[in-house]
């Protein structure tokens, strides 16, 4: 393992020990991106095992992409209030399954290549969605301190990580396309990667489903 | 991969980094511009709403006790003098020493009658209405000084002039309050009542000797009847300050600017406060 992947997967332990220690004080979403967390460490666990067993995670990547997706489009379900949003998020959800299942059998083959197209629809989605609830939330402002609620730092993480990924997935399939080397790439990824867990950490923190800000 | 690309991917991401981070900044001023906004209205909406509760109190409290007041008037001081007159003839009938018991008792109904009609008066609105403020006061001042429980002083400085039926009638019900509260528990001797005109302003003094309260009781639920005052007067558009200590009595002082006046004479009903 990498020094890199050491200090990630570190990382990747804060949101989980937090979420499973705040557990019961959690509301239904922040609950659900707990589960969220533990799934991704799964995955980045055995992404590393295939990685050093068979030097081929690309089929944990298309799986993990998905799975990632669906999480969190269910914390977005139970975030937004309007109807017709969930709609959306759902259908968002059935579309980037039948994407990923398309991608994986004719244009980025699952056992071969990294789904970046994948990733990129899917982060669109994120920036859309976390663009609504930002606008969901100058609608109906609540009266505790902005710091203190959970969504705005969940909603921050996803915007930073979605929109730095989308640019990232962007230069990932050009560079590859040029065959050209990836470091660069990758650690911007690492330090977006980094960041989203701190910041879904925050967001675990400061939930709690006794005071006022109830969702689902 | 030339340092070239590495210098672009790098200032791509950190200007898409720099741009987010402008944004939530820019979000958070901007939420925490609404939530200000909304906790002002939220705050004009609750004042509001005490303030038509408060008039809707004053309005059910008005009807009453001008209900009071004709019962008395129309019904009790008529049965009474009607017994008066029996007693009268009565007494033409009797022997001497049974007919002076007899002209006591009719002097004690009299007096009765007397007193029953002043309050009756004193409830009234019409009648407030009709003799404006400073003649009901000191009608109200001689009313408490006949019955000997208090002695009240009544001055007035400046020139007299009329603030509307509604606002006159709001603070001649706080000054019964204050009156009612220093008879109840205050012990009081005396009681002054002060009611300066000038230009625009109206100033109405009510000092009492009596035992004097805790300051904190105004924040207390017992304080509520010092505090109705407060928001009464602010109904109309005054100003009460109610300053006490153990043993230091009380005073309360209301100041209405006539030209700030909240709400304007509608009618001769009470109901005209809505």
């Amino acid at each position: 393992m990498s020094y890199h992947e050491i200090i990630y997967f570190i990382i990747l332990l804060i949101p989980l020990i937090t979420g499973v220690v705040r557990y019961k004080k959690l509301t239904i979403p922040f609950k659900i991106l707990t589960f969220s967390v533990i799934v991704a460490l799964f995955w980045e666990i055995l992404s590393e095992i295939f990685a050093l067993r068979y030097n081929n995670n690309a089929f944990i990547s298309h799986l993990q992409g998905v799975s990632g997706y669906i999480f969190y489009s269910i914390v977005f379900f139970y975030l937004f209030k309007s109807s017709l949003t969930k709609k959306a998020v759902l259908i968002s959800v059935i579309l980037v399954i039948i994407f990923s299942i398309i991608n994986a059998l004719f244009i980025q083959p699952y056992d071969q290549v990294f789904p970046t197209n994948v990733y990129l629809i899917t982060n669109a989605f994120g920036v859309i969605f976390s663009l609504l609830i930002f606008k969901q939330m100058l609608q109906y402002p609540l009266e505790v301190n902005i710091i203190k609620q959970s969504i705005f730092w969940f909603n921050t993480a996803i915007l930073l990580f979605s929109a730095t990924m989308f640019l990232n997935m962007g230069f990932t399939n050009y560079y590859a396309k040029h065959k050209w080397g990836m470091d660069i790439i990758f650690y911007i990824w690492f330090c977006s990667d980094c960041l989203l867990n701190i910041l879904i950490s925050i967001s675990l923190l400061t939930d709690n489903k006794e005071n006022s800000i109830q969702y689902g | 991969m030339g340092s070239e690309d590495i210098r672009f991917i790098v200032l791509s991401a950190t200007m898409l980094f720099a741009v987010i981070t402008g944004f939530i900044i820019y979000f958070v001023v901007l939420y925490r511009n609404r939530q200000l906004k909304n906790k002002k209205e939220q705050e004009k909406r609750e004042a509001t709403f005490r303030q038509e509760l408060l008039k809707t109190q004053l309005e059910i409290q008005e009807q009453t006790l001008e209900n009071i007041s004709k019962e008395i008037h129309d019904n009790i001081t008529q049965v009474l003098s009607f017994v008066k007159l029996s007693l009268g003839t009565i007494g033409n009938t009797l022997e001497p020493d049974k007919k002076a018991k007899v002209n006591e008792s009719r002097e004690l109904i009299s007096q009765s009658i007397n007193d029953l009609r002043d309050l009756s008066k004193s409830l009234s609105f019409e009648h407030i209405a009709a003799l404006g403020l400073a003649k009901t006061i000191e009608i109200e001042a001689e009313r408490i000084n006949k019955s000997g429980l208090l002695k009240v002083y009544f001055l007035t400085d400046g020139q007299v002039f009329s603030i509307g039926e509604q606002q006159e009638l709001v603070l001649f019900r706080i000054l019964q309050e204050a009156l009612n509260n220093s008879l109840k528990h205050s012990q009081a001797k005396h009681f002054k009542i002060s009611l300066q005109y000038h230009h625009d302003l109206l100033n109405l003094s009510l000092e009492d000797d009596g035992v004097g309260f805790e300051p904190e009781l105004l924040n207390s639920k017992s304080g509520s009847g010092l505090r109705n005052m407060e928001n009464r007067a602010a109904l109309i558009g005054g100003k009460a300050t109610i300053e006490s200590a153990p043993g230091e009595g009380c005073k309360i002082r209301i100041t209405l600017n006539s030209f700030k006046q909240l709400y304007t004479d509608g009618g001769p009903h009470p109901n005209s406060f809505s």
